[in-house]
């Protein structure tokens, strides 16, 4: 792999105003996430695999507080397509928290990892051709624009470089749980809507 | 080992159809795949794109009912044989991945087919492509980390390079400078047919992809991409099938192309690292044999020829997906600023080209620069892969 680090989305300097973009590239962030802990070993597979558990559970709340619920009422057909999502979602959420738990040295941690990553790259590609495009059609500017905005104030809560063994530890206890987390992401994401 | 598809016998054809069952093939892991197990299903779907194609054409210009049921019977099975491979492709992945892979297929295919190819004329003509294909490979990965945070590396895995080849905005010619002169039938190496059938197959279905596909995309960069991309597509098709004898008849063509099949399912066969995609060439190749014996017996009957007087006496060397970076290099440092002129090549913007290139960029830059601009306004860099050093043509280093 080359040297080249490609930014978070939120971090490259696109103009993101458009929230389906900027969705599309976390999806590839989270993609490129599962390449890093898969590659990797020990400390820095550990380090990875929380960075990865953090966006993925950032990305997945926000969507389910700004996207879903716009998918919904947005077209027709919309609340059956919302419905699986969030079916696929909750699934993947549930492999996720056991992984959370596991060592990522445990034999059994790879296979689950594999798993997860099928199951989440086959969600990211229905939302992008199920949801994602309806979205695109049926909005405008300023509605793609405000949910941009929603998930990008989302985005921050996730730490998104990798840092150092310790000071990595201590960042995690700082951020605390996984469902801490997500529920911070939903507040942060509502005061961004406007609905705080 | 020497094989010698004329005396092999496979499946007869009447055992040859597949149920929705055996057509339902797992598709490939794009995450973890063999780059070239991708590369070769792509290949062997443009093969198989074209036999049930050219088979078309050949039907409609028989008069026989009976040579048409039986174009018909072997091109149903055609039909299943292009769904089996082409369905491996997996549906998570995106247009644009694909696409990479493509241009992946033609970078490695055309320089492999290059460095084999006996005939000095058609060799300069896939060396010529292949520069072409390697700046689409480097543009397209520019557009995958835009649009999508990855990098092309994850799809090509280092196997092949990711940098400028000679620039995309001077592939459009005046068309009539895109027609080669053929081989002649009669004198050439049997493998240099192969290998013309092989290269046109392949840019025909990158034609028919980047035409079908393109439009699906929402960002106008990507949409104006494909659109400047899948034009050079058509250049290239042009270039690739103008090397062949029109002077072969349709039976002639016909036994050229099932021979060519045997021969590619036989390569990829020998050298799959997938199990499961092996059994399929592995299956197709006794397919093919059939194949290739019908028409055999078809080019007997309307030619009253021998097929083996048209054909090598053996099957060449096996067709080869591996890297190709050393040979790609010295072409960048020897045939950038090639252009044609006729059938011929020359260094100097001649005047028919440059008022090609007046009128379709009409003082404008084409996509293919406008997406390193954006590119480069989103990341601040480009997005290069160069395993082996910096790039051999100083004027085409990164700045």
């Amino acid at each position: 792999m080359s040297e080249l680090h490609t930014p978070h989305a939120g971090d490259d300097r696109a103009k993101d105003d458009d929230v389906v973009a900027l969705l599309m590239r976390q999806h590839g962030d989270i993609r490129n996430l599962f390449d890093e802990v898969e590659a990797t070993s020990g400390e820095e597979r550990r380090d990875a695999f929380r960075r990865l558990v953090r966006l993925l559970a950032v990305h997945e709340t926000a969507e389910e507080e700004v996207v879903h619920p716009f998918a919904r009422q947005g077209f027709s057909g919309g609340e059956q397509v919302v419905k699986d999502r969030l079916a696929e979602e909750k699934a993947a959420k549930e492999t996720l928290a056991a992984l959370d738990e596991m060592d990522t040295d445990d034999p059994q941690f790879m296979p689950q990892l594999l798993r997860l990553r099928a199951d989440v790259q086959a969600h990211a590609r229905a939302e992008e051709r199920y949801e994602f495009t309806h979205i695109r059609r049926s909005t405008d500017v300023t509605d793609l624009a405000a949910m941009a905005k929603a998930i990008k104030a989302a985005e921050a809560m996730a730490p998104t470089r990798p840092h150092p063994g310790v000071e990595s530890a201590a960042k995690n206890m700082a951020l605390g749980p996984v469902a801490a987390l997500m529920d911070r992401t939903k507040d942060t994401v509502r005061k961004a809507m406007g609905k705080g | 080992m020497t094989f010698n598809p004329l005396e092999q016998r496979g499946i007869p054809l009447d055992r040859q159809l597949r149920s929705w069952r055996e057509l339902n093939v797992d598709p490939i892991d794009p995450d973890h795949c063999d780059p070239y197990t991708r590369c070769r299903i792509i290949t062997m779907n443009g093969i198989e794109v074209e036999a049930i194609l050219f088979s078309h054409q050949l039907a409609r210009n028989t008069v026989d009912p009976e040579v048409k049921r039986q174009l018909a019977r072997v091109r149903y099975i055609e039909a299943q044989q292009q769904k089996v491979v082409n369905w491996l492709l997996p549906g998570v992945s995106s247009v644009l991945e694909t696409t990479i892979a493509y241009e992946q297929v033609a970078v490695d295919l055309t320089a492999w087919v290059a460095r084999m190819e006996p005939d000095p004329y058609l060799r300069q003509a896939y060396e010529f492509g292949v520069l072409e294909d390697f700046d689409h490979l480097y543009r397209y990965a520019n557009l995958y980390e835009m649009i999508e945070h990855r990098k092309a590396e994850a799809i090509v895995d280092d196997l092949t390079e990711v940098m400028p080849g000679r620039p995309t905005r001077f592939h459009h010619r005046d068309p009539v400078d895109n027609v080669r002169d053929p081989y002649a039938k009669d004198r050439t190496d049997p493998l240099s047919k192969l290998h013309a059938l092989t290269i046109m197959s392949a840019e025909q279905q990158t034609m028919n992809f980047y035409m079908n596909t393109g439009p699906t995309y929402m960002e106008p960069i990507a949409r104006q991409l494909y659109q400047e991309i899948g034009l050079i597509e058509e250049e290239h098709v042009t270039h690739y099938e103008s090397l062949v004898d029109p002077g072969e008849t349709w039976w002639e063509q016909l036994v050229n192309h099932e021979y060519n099949e045997c021969y590619l399912y036989y390569s990829f066969m020998e050298q799959e690292s997938d199990p499961k995609v092996k059994a399929i060439w592995e299956l197709h190749l006794n397919m093919e044999l059939e194949h290739l014996h019908a028409a055999c017996d078809l080019m007997r009957r309307h030619d009253g020829r021998d097929p083996a007087s048209v054909l090598a006496p053996e099957l060449p060397n096996v067709l080869t997906f591996e890297p190709n970076k050393g040979y790609l290099r010295e072409l960048l440092d020897t045939q950038m600023d090639l252009t044609t002129l006729g059938a011929g090549y020359v260094r100097e913007a001649h005047e028919r080209f440059e008022k090609m290139q007046e009128q379709i960029h009409g003082g404008e830059a084409p996509p293919s620069d406008r997406v390193m601009a954006e590119h480069d306004e989103m990341f601040g860099r480009e997005y290069r892969v160069q395993t082996e050093g910096e790039h051999p043509d100083p004027a085409q280093r990164e700045k």
